[in-house]
């Protein structure tokens, strides 16, 4: 496993990442307090000192001009002299007082100064002036003149150098006031190095750091182990898991469940995947036997869509040593099984029945309905009768036992051969096209009946007709006229008469092959929605 | 399609829409089995309807067989010329009551 890619390596990374930012910010705010604590320390000794200072320090020290020169350096004298003492005890690197003058009191005049044993520069001369330029020094000035504070310090960090040979040190000021009138007359202040702060607070800095780091590594120890024992190898194994079943697509030897225990995330997604894996190979199984039983029935289907189309006749012409008419006729399924049907055969040598009819529905339930109406309208024509008898008949028969109430719309016509005379009966079927000798086809409209098994005893009517020689009689089933486009327009029999009238001399094959490819070229890509059945049968010209 | 049966459930109404195909018709009859039962006059209106296939009048067929048998009555109104003309042709129009304003 790479390392970039280690679930592991991340989850520690981030969490030495979190407690290494954690342990700096500790470590700088406590230096910060630890420095304040130890700057405060000498801050108190060097005011204490300070104020021990002030003791020795009188009004007449701190004026200029001196009245009294003898008296001024008896008094100068003993304080230097308890000053120094003051400065060897107290670790003062400087005792002065001075007052602060002029514009923004950068004017400065010691009045007297000592200096701490191991403070190696020189001290001022008493009375001497200078310009102070330090803006810690001129505000510190301000507060207590201006603002009547009792204790100014300043720090000052810096490393030790030649030119300033005192390090980090801290400066305390305090104010020498007239006692009578209170009035400021002089600052007391007192210098003291902070020699020990660098070390203590190296010193500090070194154990805080070593202490996390050691504690760091513990952790981090201690934390890899919990994880791998809790997280990592448990989701190692699901990981494992998941691709095992990925590339077997099997049962695994042990659940993962049995495995991990936990109640946790964790638990649940070894629960999960245990339960996905049983859920896939079940649906894998269910659709393997559901495909197998599918591709059955699609066998089947196949081979009923055979034994129907060969209940159709086929062969064309279906009789070749008759020449008095030339028939032709087409059955189209929108699904594997249709319900459309269309039948012709003679009763006797002079009359030709003919059949189209359509079944409500599609699909097996239609087509097995069909082949009752078929078979029982062609066993009750060849009995004899006129058309709308043998509807009458086969309508009752229908309606017995028609629990799953289909119906089906028939034209029946019986076309006497030798007079050309055709009687018809229509139970609920589209009108015929007509075209006379010469002329164009035009709709026949007969008396209707309602549909075969809509209900028992239907009277049927009869319609009368002759054809002559060159007559073209053409029936069709709704899958025609109701053909849809993708726009969801109707193809409909005005469209229908107009096509069948650019086939004038067309003979029933050729008629019935260019309607078909109409009726495609309308509808398009827009699927096919029901069966689209015609007959055509024309009386040949010599007939007479 | 539309339900909108009476409160005490003996009248109602169905508005069918667009078409009533083979596809249509199959949904039509699963409800209409459901909401015919009890129902004491059935009405059909079919202003919004612009087309029925045979398995459409397979359904409206076996709903007036099923109000027949139950002495109820089924009226058809509002069929637009199309699908009059359906009826007529097909011979419903002399099995269905069907009334147009």
């Amino acid at each position: 496993m790479k390392l970039k890619n280690n679930f592991a390596l991340k989850l520690l990374a981030g969490v030495v990442f979190v407690m290494a930012a954690l342990s700096v910010i500790v470590s700088i705010i406590g230096y910060y307090l630890f420095t304040r604590s130890i700057v405060h320390q000498y801050s108190n000794s060097a005011w204490n000192t300070a104020r021990t200072a002030a003791i020795y320090v009188v009004p007449g020290l701190v004026v200029n001009p001196r009245y009294d020169v003898r008296e001024w350096q008896a008094r100068s004298n003993m304080v230097h002299r308890e000053w120094q003492r003051l400065a060897n005890t107290q670790n003062a690197s400087l005792i002065y007082v001075f007052r602060a003058y002029g514009e923004n009191y950068q004017d400065i005049e010691f009045f007297t100064n000592v200096a701490g044993p191991n403070f190696p520069s020189e001290v001022f001369p008493d009375g001497y002036k200078i310009q102070q330029k330090d803006q810690r020094y001129l505000h510190a000035f301000k507060k207590i003149y201006e603002e009547g504070q009792e204790r100014v310090e300043i720090e000052v960090y810096r490393a030790p150098s030649p030119e300033f040979p005192s390090g980090n040190h801290i400066t305390v000021m305090i104010p020498f006031k007239d006692n009578m009138t209170g009035e400021i007359l002089a600052i007391i202040a007192v210098e003291r190095e902070m020699e020990e702060l660098d070390n203590v607070r190296h010193g500090y800095l070194r154990h805080v750091l070593a202490t996390t780091a050691i504690l760091l590594v513990f952790v981090i120890f201690l934390y890899g182990l919990y994880l791998k024992r809790n997280l990592i190898a448990p989701i190692r194994k699901i990981a494992g898991e998941a691709l095992r079943f990925a590339y077997e697509n099997k049962k695994p030897d042990i659940p993962l469940q049995s495995e991990i225990k936990t109640q946790d995330e964790v638990g649940q997604l070894a629960l999960t995947i245990d339960t996905m894996e049983s859920d896939i190979l079940n649906y894998v199984e269910n659709l393997t036997r559901v495909t197998k039983e599918k591709e059955q029935i699609k066998a089947e289907l196949n081979v009923a869509t055979q034994i129907q189309a060969d209940m159709l006749p086929r062969k064309f012409p279906p009789f070749p040593e008759r020449n008095e008419f030339e028939i032709y006729a087409s059955m189209n399924p929108a699904k594997e099984v249709g319900g459309d049907f269309y039948d012709f055969f003679f009763i006797d040598p002079d009359h030709l029945a003919l059949v189209i009819a359509d079944v409500s529905g599609k699909g097996v339930p239609a087509a097995l309905f069909m082949v009752i109406s078929k078979t029982l309208i062609k066993n009750r024509a060849q009995m004899g009768g006129t058309p709308a008898e043998i509807l009458h008949d086969v309508n009752n028969q229908l309606c017995e036992g028609n629990e799953a109430d289909l119906f089906v719309t028939v034209w029946l016509g019986i076309l006497e051969i030798s007079t050309g005379h055709l009687i018809s009966a229509n139970a609920g079927h589209e009108y015929p096209a007509l075209k006379r000798v010469g002329g164009k086809f035009e709709i026949v409209k007969a008396k209707h009946s309602p549909a075969v098994a809509t209900m028992e005893g239907i009277k049927f009517k009869n319609a009368e007709l002759d054809l002559g020689p060159g007559d073209l009689l053409y029936v069709y089933t709704d899958g025609v006229a109701e053909a849809t486009n993708s726009q969801e327009e109707l193809y409909g029999t005005d469209r229908m008469i107009e096509d069948l009238n650019k086939n004038l001399d067309a003979d029933p094959e050729e008629l019935l092959i260019n309607m078909k490819r109409e009726v495609d070229n309308f509808t398009g890509d827009a699927p096919q929605f029901d069966d689209i059945t015609m007959l055509g049968i024309k009386i040949s010209l010599h007939n007479s | 399609m539309l339900f909108d049966k009476s409160e005490n459930g003996e009248v109602l109404t169905l508005t069918l829409d667009k078409k009533l195909t083979a596809v249509t018709a199959g949904e039509l009859e699963k409800d209409l089995i459901e909401k015919l039962a009890g129902v004491k006059s059935f009405t059909v209106d079919m202003s919004r309807l612009v087309y029925v296939s045979s398995a459409g009048l397979r359904v409206l067929l076996n709903a007036q067989k099923y109000m027949n048998k139950t002495n109820g009555s089924m009226i058809v109104k509002n069929a637009v010329p199309e699908v009059m003309k359906i009826f007529e042709t097909t011979g419903f129009n002399e099995i269905l009551n069907v009334k147009n304003s």
